[in-house]
């Protein structure tokens, strides 16, 4: 799980990251681990495969080629259907579990990148993350002190990714000017 | 049906502005959670919902009468007999003993001491606190005196209970408590929960949740 | 020792500690002892202004022994006029370097006078008027402040040669040692009672004001100890607190005391006014204040923190405080009464009683008050069941602290029992005085009184000529005596002289009348062989064989001259009773001016000009400076009891807001602080009261005087108290809305 995750979220970043202009391949490597891949770098392959699956589902499409050959040459550029999908993923909360952050983190930064309401992203995950909690606050109240136990360890948690939604709330304007910058 | 009804509420303290706009609407028998950082105006918007505080502009609809346009008088009345209140701490009159607390409410809407004291008594039982009943406050544990509190808050049969921080001077084991047998208590009696807090373990009591930022509320559920 | 200073020096830094708030109870406190302070500098100055008023009337008195030819000549007069007695010397020099009495620069020569200042200044007024005839001599100076007693004293010294033609007294200087006259003895009980009962107080609110936000304080020695400070050190440092209020305090009152001195020659009643110069504090007196006051302080503050137990998280305060005990509370009170009824009947008109057993006994009374009112205030608000929300949270409220209250409350107990005894004895004093005035004979007579064997030819003729006389009566007085102690006093006079003085029917020329003295008891048998004057050497006299009966306010023999016979003249004074025409206003004084030229052999009395006016204003004075001496103490009181309000609505802000955000009318909130601070007051005034009437009571009692109440008084000083209450809560309201304000509900 720790792996698909952000393997999942690659190609939306790099979508995201698309939508502020074409770049080259290798542009946007370092453009992801700049913000993103602190220590974990992404490594060409894989930016070229997500890149090739995107522009297969046509959420991207080359935008010319400068002199020369393979694939470093080529720039990319986001289509409409690439700018639709980066917004239903942004506003579609993830499902609350536990180790979010890197998506969560990903998402706030591509929504402040691109122009739209972090707040909205972080709201909304909090709703889908107080939801889970009533559900679990309601099993507990059911339940006998096995699933009560059970029950606080993933709310405890939970909340812990909620205490991170606010405080990353209370500080998403700080963010946006260093992402900006 | 809808209870409780604010719309485009301004407060302001000299220069800060409490709140800016801010809005919300509570349903019979729901229970509503109020998140927001703190200094959001999360208390200010309870205050002015309840009535306790007259806004600078906007509008608090109970049922089918206007809250600003009401004088303290008939504002204090409504405040005893519709709603009540349950603070964080230091709610309690120290000099009374808890089952005088509790009766308190009753007796100022004209009970007699004995009937208000019978009352009072029954909801102390059900709340688990009947033991403390001929102790002062200050001679309680916080959870015992948070439950007394909230004993306090639901013998007038109110329809709205306001909750400001119920648990924030508990630890998590008493805190739950208090929400438990406060949420239940409430659904019993069909009393609408307006829960103000920060903690998302208190606010995952509730059947949905308003969030307050920077004096304005986003109701997740009616904003859209 | 070095330590023991530098927590002192923290106390007194956290006294002043910058802050508005400490500030003000500094102030508070500072007022509050140096009211006090001036009240006892004062009355440490009253013993030496009254000596020195003494010790000036001794050295202008004529001092007769000496050796060779007198100097001066010198007759003493009294004379009358309205209410006021001027007392004044004749004098004739008969030497160039006779001696002058004090405050007099120049001997006045025959028909020279010299004035004080206050009976020139009535003589210049139109209120002197008919006085300006008995004085016709030329002004030729003042008397200085050394020649008077008092800057309102009416006196003069004049020079008159016609002294030597009947005698006069010998002087060979001014100066005598007199011992001290002394004060009627129910004057004395009168300050005896006033000055403990103004004093008590005093010194009880040295008590409140140094505990003054007390609760404050606590706090902050708390966080001293939450730093380390010990349990005996944090003792130190309040000590410390408590001795700036007192230095404070002991300041302001000096500064108090100054600044009113100079206005006391202002007192518009002669007696009580006092030259500002003779109005110092006797050094001693002034020592044991500046010493009791910051003692009394850093006493009372300490012994307040008795039961509060400090520790480094806050202030403990013993909750369930040992059940308060009646029966040693008790002793104060009955061992006074029991001291002052052991004196009962014991003053008379001339006897003093103990002294030490009045005075511990109105002490100890007082004393009990304070001591008996924190039983009966938790006695009674543990008693009160039920009520109304407001008196339920009032009394819980004084159930878990009744001693705080009842310990204000005491300190105005105390005053306002002072003030009813001290009314009570001054409506007793009043009542007395003035029914013996009423009780006086004949309004319409002017009696003048000439001394034992001094004839003075024309008086009578001079006395029928005044327009205002319609008639002129003769009597002689003497008095006998059989044996050592049976006296009798003797009237002799015409039918129509004696019915001025005593009630006779049938009088004829040759009968003889006695009356028995209002003690009851014949003193003397008809025909009883008697001494006339002095008993060892005066002449022996038969009383006459019969007499009939006859009522008289002083009994004694009412004889008719014939009955007289066998009297010499030479051993009786004369007494004529001019009948006067009281439809001309001032009837009195223009017979008084009819008989102008014999200012010293004459005394002059009209009981019509009765002194109800005058006694009537020392008393109003009197009353004035009782109710204002009240009045400040149940202003220190009031503002003892505000601050102790306003500090429980600031501790009790949360409930109290909370309970406001509830739906609990303000009112009711408001209704709670009246009844919280209203119970307390009014036990206390009910005991003060009773024990105020009690102790009064008792004080007529010792002085044996008719007791007398002084209802509207009473009713006043009660009306004062309760207004108080209503000030006090009055004055905690705003505090009250803000904290019932919905920001009272902000946590911090």
């Amino acid at each position: 799980m720790v792996c698909i995750v952000p393997l999942m979220s690659i190609g939306h970043a790099l979508l995201g990251l698309l939508e502020g202009g074409p770049r080259h391949g290798y542009d946007l490597k370092r453009a992801y681990d700049e913000r993103f891949g602190q220590d974990r770098p992404l490594h060409y392959g894989q930016v070229y495969s997500t890149l090739s699956r995107l522009l297969k589902n046509g959420l991207v499409t080359e935008a010319g080629v400068e002199a020369g050959d393979g694939p470093e040459r080529k720039r990319y550029a986001i289509t409409d259907a690439g700018v639709t999908d980066v917004e239903r993923w942004l506003s579609t909360p993830e499902k609350p579990e536990p180790y979010l952050q890197n998506t969560l983190y990903a998402k706030v930064v591509l929504a402040l990148l691109s122009g739209r309401s972090a707040v909205e992203v972080l709201d909304t995950q909090r709703s889908a993350h107080l939801g889970t909690m009533r559900e679990l606050t309601r099993r507990k109240a059911d339940g006998d002190l096995a699933d009560q136990l059970i029950c606080d360890f993933a709310l405890f948690h939970l909340e812990a990714d909620l205490r991170w939604l606010e405080l990353t709330a209370a500080r998403v304007d700080q963010l946006a000017v260093e992402v900006k910058r | 049906m809808t209870l409780l009804r604010a719309e485009g509420l301004v407060k302001s303290f000299g220069k800060t502005h409490a709140l800016d706009g801010a809005g919300i609407t509570i349903r019979a028998g729901e229970v509503v959670a109020v998140m927001g950082p703190s200094g959001s105006g999360k208390s200010t918007l309870l205050h002015c919902l309840a009535g306790i505080l007259p806004p600078d502009s906007g509008t608090v609809h109970y049922r089918d009468r206007e809250l600003t346009s009401m004088n303290d008088g008939d504002r204090s009345e409504l405040r005893r007999t519709e709603f009540g209140f349950v603070f964080q701490f230091g709610q309690l009159v120290p000099e009374l003993t808890c089952l005088e607390n509790v009766a308190l409410p009753l007796r100022l809407s004209g009970m007699k001491r004995k009937d208000a004291e019978r009352a009072a008594n029954e909801w102390l039982a059900r709340l688990e606190v009947d033991g403390v009943a001929d102790q002062r406050p200050g001679e309680t544990s916080g959870g015992q005196g948070q439950r007394v509190a909230v004993a306090r808050a639901l013998v007038t049969g109110p329809k709205v209970i306001f909750a400001d921080e119920p648990t924030g001077a508990l630890d998590s084991l008493n805190g739950e408590r208090v929400m438990h047998l406060l949420t239940t208590a409430a659904r019993e009696t069909g009393a609408a929960v307006v829960l103000v807090t920060h903690e998302p373990r208190v606010a995952a009591y509730s059947d949905r949740e308003v969030v307050v930022r920077d004096g304005r509320s986003r109701d997740v559920e009616f904003a859209r | 020792m070095n330590r023991t200073i530098s927590d002192l020096a923290l106390g007194v830094r956290l006294a002043v500690g910058g802050s508005r708030k400490s500030w003000v109870r500094l102030a508070l406190q500072g007022l509050g002892i140096g009211m006090c302070v001036a009240v006892l500098v004062l009355a440490a100055s009253i013993p030496g202004a009254f000596a020195a008023r003494d010790a000036k009337g001794n050295l202008s008195e004529p001092q007769p022994q000496g050796t060779g030819p007198a100097p001066l000549l010198v007759e003493n007069a009294y004379v009358a006029y309205r209410s006021d007695y001027i007392q004044g010397r004749y004098l004739k020099v008969l030497k160039a370097d006779a001696p002058r009495p004090p405050g007099v620069e120049k001997l006045p020569g025959d028909g020279e006078i010299v004035l004080s200042p206050a009976l020139a200044e009535l003589l210049a007024s139109p209120k002197g008027e008919l006085l300006r005839p008995r004085f016709p001599q030329r002004v030729v100076g003042t008397i200085g402040q050394a020649g008077l007693t008092g800057p309102k004293d009416y006196t003069f010294y004049a020079g008159d040669d016609r002294i030597g033609e009947s005698g006069g007294t010998k002087a060979y200087g001014f100066g005598v040692h007199y011992g001290g006259g002394g004060i009627a003895p129910i004057l004395w009980l009168l300050s005896v009672v006033g000055i403990v009962v103004l004093l008590f107080p005093v010194l009880v609110f040295v008590g409140v004001a140094a505990r003054l936000a007390a609760a404050q304080r606590d706090r902050r020695l708390a966080a001293l100890r939450l730093v380390g400070a010990g349990a005996s050190r944090v003792r130190l440092i309040a000590s410390g607190e408590a001795l700036v209020g007192a230095l404070v305090g002991l300041a302001v009152g000096f500064g108090i005391f100054y600044a009113i001195r100079p206005f006391v020659d202002k007192i518009s009643i002669a007696q009580l006014a006092i030259f500002p110069s003779d109005l110092t504090p006797s050094l001693g007196l002034v020592l044991l204040v500046v010493v009791a006051v910051p003692v009394l302080a850093v006493f009372t503050s300490l012994f307040a923190m008795r039961r509060t137990i400090i520790e480094p998280l806050g202030v403990v305060r013993q909750q369930k405080p040992v059940r308060r005990r009646l029966w040693w509370r008790l002793v104060p009170a009955i061992v006074g009464a029991a001291l002052l009824g052991s004196q009962m009947g014991k003053i008379n008109d001339t006897d003093r009683p103990e002294q030490w057993p009045v005075v511990i006994g109105v002490v100890l009374l007082m004393l009990g008050i304070p001591v008996l009112l924190p039983w009966l205030v938790e006695r009674v608000v543990f008693r009160i069941r039920g009520g109304s929300p407001a008196l339920q949270l009032a009394v819980r409220r004084l159930q878990l602290d009744s001693g705080t209250a009842a310990r204000v409350v005491g300190g105005v107990a105390v005053v306002l029992a002072g003030t009813v005894t001290l009314q009570m004895i001054l409506a007793g004093v009043e009542q007395e005085v003035v029914s013996k005035e009423k009780r006086q004979a004949n309004l319409a007579v002017l009696t003048v009184s000439t001394d034992e064997n001094v004839a003075v030819p024309g008086l009578r003729e001079a006395l029928e000529k005044a327009a205002t006389v319609r008639s002129v009566q003769e009597i002689s007085r003497t008095g006998a005596s059989a044996g050592e102690a049976n006296y009798v006093g003797i009237v002799i006079g015409p039918c129509d002289a004696l019915k001025t003085q005593a009630t006779i029917t049938n009088c004829a020329d040759g009968k003889a009348y006695y009356a028995p003295d209002s003690g009851g008891g014949r003193a003397v048998e008809p025909g009883a062989e008697l001494t006339l004057g002095d008993p060892r050497k005066g002449v022996r006299w038969k009383a006459p064989a019969q007499w009939e009966p006859a009522t008289a306010r002083n009994g004694g023999l009412y004889l008719t001259p014939a009955a007289a016979a066998g009297i010499p003249v030479d051993n009786t004074s004369r007494e004529f009773m001019a009948e006067l025409d009281l439809s001309v206003p001032d009837a009195a004084e223009h017979a008084r001016n009819a008989i102008a030229a014999y200012p010293w052999q004459t005394f002059t009395s009209f009981a019509g000009q009765n002194d109800i006016p005058e006694m009537e204003r020392v008393f109003g004075l009197v009353r004035q400076g009782l109710y204002a001496g009240t009045a400040i103490t149940l202003l220190l009181a009031g503002a003892s009891m505000l601050l102790m309000a306003l500090e429980q609505v600031r501790e009790r802000r949360r409930p109290l807001a909370v309970l406001a955000a509830s739906g609990v009318p303000r009112g009711t909130l408001a209704r709670s602080l009246l009844w919280q601070n209203g119970v307390p007051l009014v036990l206390s005034t009910a005991v003060s009261v009773a024990t105020g009437i009690g102790l009064g009571a008792l004080s007529m009692k010792v002085s044996d005087a008719e007791i007398a109440f002084d209802w509207p008084g009473i009713a006043l000083v009660t009306a004062a108290s309760a207004a108080l209450v209503l000030a006090v809560t009055a004055l905690t309201l705003p505090s009250l809305r803000r904290a019932t304000g919905a920001l009272g509900l902000r946590t911090e």
